[in-house]
């Protein structure tokens, strides 16, 4: 098994009352699956993501990750579980707009200090996988939303992760766009990467094994 | 990993190009401040670094108290010498007794010029370890030998070997040359001391020094000493304390007179007297501008970090994308520090091009000769550890805020920066706000203080005066005729002799008795020979009794005393009253009390006029003679007629003369100087904290463009949205000024406590130094947030 949550509960407190953004959520994930989370806005999508890329603490329940009990971790050997084994494809791409496609695409190797010669190879293999050579001096700026997604997922594959997490990775592209996008998860999938995205769209939903829907924070079996 | 760092700050600088301006500009400001400051600073405690035995070299003071009132000076008598030579030996490689350094003429064939020495005993060569460049190292040895330093020879010699010449003293003794040693540097105590010459021929020249030899109250000489290997300066201070109340006669024993050592390290720094205890000097002077310095540099820092933190929403982005994909804060606060490390290379650079630029206009204000030490290692190292100092402190706060940002909230665009920054910004603006205000009003107090004492009556007219220094014999006795040829050639008015310049008091006398005066008050006057024309020429008026006048030849031994000295000596009715000396042996009449003049400034203007004597100069020997010129014609003409009388009566002599109120003027030269930088300093710091404020504004404006829009659509006017934007800033800085007021008034009451003559801390200085302040804020936001408020706000509104 890749990852296990139980009995999940998130919290926020505001005027005395406490609103729950997660509520006994349960999810188990193996390795390989593609796993879409849907529900209305306000759901806890994005926080369930957010709770399992580690990027945001829960309150109560026990989270594993590869049989890491991730709850008990500090905070620097979760950061260290995430860097080396889970990739993040953003909404808004979220590139680093004062650098270029190809340094965008190198900066987590950076991270992992991974020797020079190493990373020039990575980088352009992976710029040769996406058809991006042509576009590696360019800045963000330069690029279209499609085309900046495209690096955004080249930078989260960069480092070989075991799982991606995507949060609505077409929610800014037009719907061509994001076919393209979904066909190239479809195809990282197969080749073993775990995926789970985020979305709106039943459509996109279709491309994963396994649709999760949420309501008010809590996961609801279909 | 660092090439990474260094492309992305040199991306953002680049890219925010007006902030990062900014940034260098003021850093560079900044740290040119510093860098000039520290150069100074470093100038002044280098003082007397061309001595190698500078640690064990002291000049000897005497403490004496008159009236329970303490005086600490380096006058002494010379029959300390031979006690501690005979009894204290062991505690000194040299004493070295010295003349003071004057103004002497040195004369060979038909070269003449007017240059300063000393008569000084032989151990100076080797307590100031001279470089001999020609000659015999002990070129003291006999009694008409002279020793030159370079240039003097140069000026003298020209390139012909100067050693066994012979030149004329002072018109007065024949001297050989016996060595020529190196120059000693501008930034040294005896660099003016161009030619040395024996002591043994001082005390042969003249009677009065021969009958100093056991006058322990006659105190006329300088005193050096090296101290022994095996001692130490306190030890030996320590030791000699007595060595006058033990060996003096009882008159002498009655001022309590203390023998303390003065070291060189000290000389220049730390030489002001308290009670008989060293207390500071111009080292206050370098503490303040090294402080002004690293507040200076704070400023800038304070910039740095106020727009980095304003700019985090802006960065924000980056920080959420590389926390997500990997990096931990460390290697954020790395990436940080790195920038900041970065930018301050550049302004570091930036500033050695500015102190290169305004060395020269620094040196002159500050009269230094100070270079930027370019193959000094030390410099460098010095700089690298600056630049790391400077980056820590401007980058540290930043580094920390912003690598802080929880990559969830951050990427999710539910991050509004500025709030939690907003508290720590607003106190770093009212720190520079607070500073420079501070340097406001301290550089109006003490410009004030400047002009208050410029505008104190000196008691008679100093424009349209001269002197002409008189020191060689022979002008002795020539003053009648001397006064007779100047004013018949129509260019002067009047003249007369003084035995001290008008500015400045070079003898003092005590030991008089009087009737009505007090048993055991140890009376001490500032004593001055004159021609009886000296109060006329000066237009010195008189509060009651005449002045002195050739048809009383009884005048020889009458005397004038100025205001304060009829005060000091409690008389009710003085003319007519005598003034004996106390030693019964004296030969000569009674001075009896013709007149009482206004109180003339001549020493520091600064202090009230010391109770002064004028008495009529018998020998017609004084040392300057002073020249009202003719007012009807101009003063050039003057200067070449009165030159052409100097001339033919003296062709021997060079003609030498000064303005007395520039003269006068020389004493604020320190006090301007001062005021000078400062004023300098403070407009740097108002500046960098203008630049800041203006960086803050514009990221302000920026951050309000949609709610200015929203306002606009809503009918504001231009000026509600001005007020709107201005007055957070405002507020900060009325806060500035309340809490600069009170620390300004207490730093500058201290400072003006030590003038006895002093103007005062008025209201209005804050109210300006405030008004300003406020101006300036007004100013440098107004640009801003009018730009904000005139902006279309169709336009703003549609980039949302």
């Amino acid at each position: 098994m890749l990852l296990e949550l139980k009995n999940i509960y998130k919290w926020v407190n505001s005027g005395g009352r406490r609103f729950y953004l997660l509520k006994d959520a349960h999810l188990q994930v193996e390795e390989g699956e593609f796993i879409s989370i849907m529900g209305p806005s306000g759901s806890g999508k994005s926080t369930l993501l957010n709770v399992i890329g580690m990027l945001d603490d829960f309150n109560e329940g026990e989270y594993n990750f590869l049989d890491e009990p991730v709850h008990q971790l500090k905070e620097k050997h979760k950061a260290n579980l995430y860097k080396e084994y889970i990739g993040f494809v953003f909404q808004a791409y979220h590139l680093i707009d004062e650098l270029t496609v190809y340094e965008n695409i190198e900066t987590p190797l950076l991270y992992k200090k991974i020797s020079g010669s190493e990373r020039k190879a990575l980088v352009a293999d992976m710029l040769d996988r996406f058809n991006i050579v042509g576009k590696k001096d360019l800045f963000p700026s330069q690029l279209s939303g499609g085309q900046q997604q495209l690096v955004g997922i080249a930078r989260a594959l960069i480092t070989k992760p075991k799982l991606i997490l995507a949060d609505e990775p077409t929610g800014n592209l037009n719907s061509k766009q994001g076919e393209e996008i979904m066909e190239l998860f479809k195809q990282l999938n197969e080749e073993g990467v775990t995926i789970i995205q985020v979305t709106h769209s039943e459509k996109n939903a279709e491309y994963g094994s396994r649709i999760i829907n949420l309501l008010d924070g809590t996961v609801i079996e279909k | 990993m660092i090439k990474n760092y260094f492309k992305i700050a040199w991306r953002n600088l680049w890219k925010h190009k007006v902030y990062s301006f900014i940034n260098i500009f003021g850093l560079s400001i900044g740290m040119a401040v510093a860098v000039m400051i520290g150069l100074w600073v470093h100038d002044e405690l280098s003082f007397n670094d061309y001595f190698s035995n500078k640690k064990g070299i002291a000049q000897v003071y005497q403490s004496l108290t008159y009236n329970g009132e303490n005086l600490t000076y380096n006058a002494l008598p010379r029959p300390l010498e031979m006690e501690l030579r005979n009894k204290y030996n062991d505690n000194f490689k040299h004493i070295v007794m010295s003349s003071w350094n004057t103004a002497g003429y040195l004369e060979y064939k038909d070269i003449k010029i007017s240059s300063s020495g000393s008569f000084i005993q032989e151990g100076a060569i080797d307590m100031l370890n001279l470089k001999i460049v020609k000659g015999v190292r002990n070129g003291l040895a006999e009694l008409n030998s002279i020793m030159l330093s370079a240039s003097t020879a140069k000026a003298i010699f020209g390139d012909t070997d100067p050693i066994g010449k012979t030149i004329k003293l002072n018109s007065e003794h024949d001297m050989q040359v016996t060595a020529v040693y190196e120059d000693i540097p501008k930034n040294n105590s005896f660099h003016d001391l161009n030619y040395m010459t024996p002591w043994k021929l001082y005390v042969n020249s003249a009677e009065w020094i021969k009958n100093a030899a056991d006058q322990w109250g006659n105190g006329s000489f300088q005193m050096f000493v090296q101290i022994a290997d095996n001692t130490t300066m306190e030890q030996v201070d320590k030791t000699i304390r007595l060595a006058k109340m033990n060996a003096a006669p009882d008159d002498q024993k009655a001022y309590n007179p203390k023998i303390l050592l003065l070291p060189m390290n000290d000389w220049y720094l730390r030489s002001n007297f308290e009670n008989g205890v060293q207390s500071g000097g111009r080292i206050e002077y370098v503490w303040l501008f090294g402080i002004v310095g690293v507040f200076v540099l704070l400023l800038a820092c304070i910039n740095f970090m106020n727009l980095s933190t304003a700019r985090s929403e802006k960065r924000a982005k980056e920080v959420g994308i590389r926390k997500s994909i990997g990096s931990n804060r460390s290697q954020l606060i790395r990436q940080f520090l790195g920038e900041s490390l970065f930018t301050v290379s550049v302004a570091y650079i930036a500033a050695l091009i500015l102190v290169m630029i305004s060395l020269k206009g620094f040196n002159t204000l500050a009269s230094k000769e100070i270079i930027l030490p370019w193959t000094n290692s030390q410099f460098w190292m010095l700089s690298l550890g600056f630049i790391l100092f400077t980056s820590l402190l401007s980058g540290s706060y930043p580094a920390l805020y912003l690598s802080s940002f929880n990559p969830v909230k951050v990427l999710k665009g539910t991050f509004k920066a500025g709030k939690l920054a907003a508290l720590p910004r607003k106190v770093l603006v009212v720190t520079q706000f607070t500073v420079s205000i501070i340097l406001i009003i301290g550089t109006i107090l003490v410009m004030k203080q400047i002009q208050y004492t410029k505008n104190r009556p000196v008691g008679y007219n100093k424009e349209g005066l001269i002197q002409i220094p008189t020191n060689s014999p022979d002008f002795y006795g020539k003053t009648d005729f001397m006064r007779n040829e100047f004013i018949t050639s129509g260019a002067v008015v009047n003249m007369a002799t003084s035995s001290s310049p008008l500015t400045d008091v070079w003898s003092n006398n005590g030991g008089y008795t009087w009737e009505g005066k007090p048993i055991g008050f140890q009376d001490d006057f500032a004593f001055i020979m004159v021609s009886p024309e000296y109060a006329k020429t000066l237009g010195l008026a008189f509060v009651e009794g005449r002045d002195f006048s050739i048809k009383f030849p009884t005048d020889s031994s009458a005397v004038i005393l100025n205001k304060t000295a009829v005060e000091y000596m409690g008389l009710k009715n003085p003319i007519g009253k005598l003034m004996r000396d106390s030693n019964e042996d004296d030969p000569d009449p009674p001075l009896k009390i013709i007149g009482v003049v206004e109180d003339m400034v001549m020493q520091s203007p600064y202090e009230p006029s010391k109770q002064t004597l004028y008495v009529i100069d018998k020998y017609q020997a004084s040392s300057y003679y002073n020249l009202r010129m003719n007012p009807d014609r101009s003063v050039s003409t003057n200067l070449e007629t009165i030159e052409k009388v100097f001339k033919k009566n003296f062709p021997g002599l060079p003609f030498e003369y000064e303005f007395i109120d520039a003269q006068y003027a020389q004493k604020f030269a320190s006090e301007e100087r001062v005021a000078s930088l400062a004023s300098v300093f403070t407009a740097l710091a108002i500046l960098i904290s203008c630049l800041g404020l203006f960086g803050l504004a514009s990221f302000v404006a920026e951050q309000r463009t949609k709610e200015i829009g929203v306002r606009k659509v809503l009918g504001a006017s231009i000026l509600n949205l001005w007020k709107l934007l201005s007055k957070d800033f405002l507020v900060l800085v009325v806060i500035s000024i309340a809490i600069a007021s009170p620390l300004a008034y207490y730093f500058m009451n201290q400072w003006i406590q030590k003038f006895t003559y002093r103007t005062d801390i008025s209201w209005w200085i804050f109210l300006l130094a405030g008004a300003g302040a406020i101006s300036i804020t007004i100013i440098t936001i107004s640009f801003q947030s009018i730009k904000a408020a005139t902006a279309n706000p169709i336009k703003s509104l549609r980039t949302e």
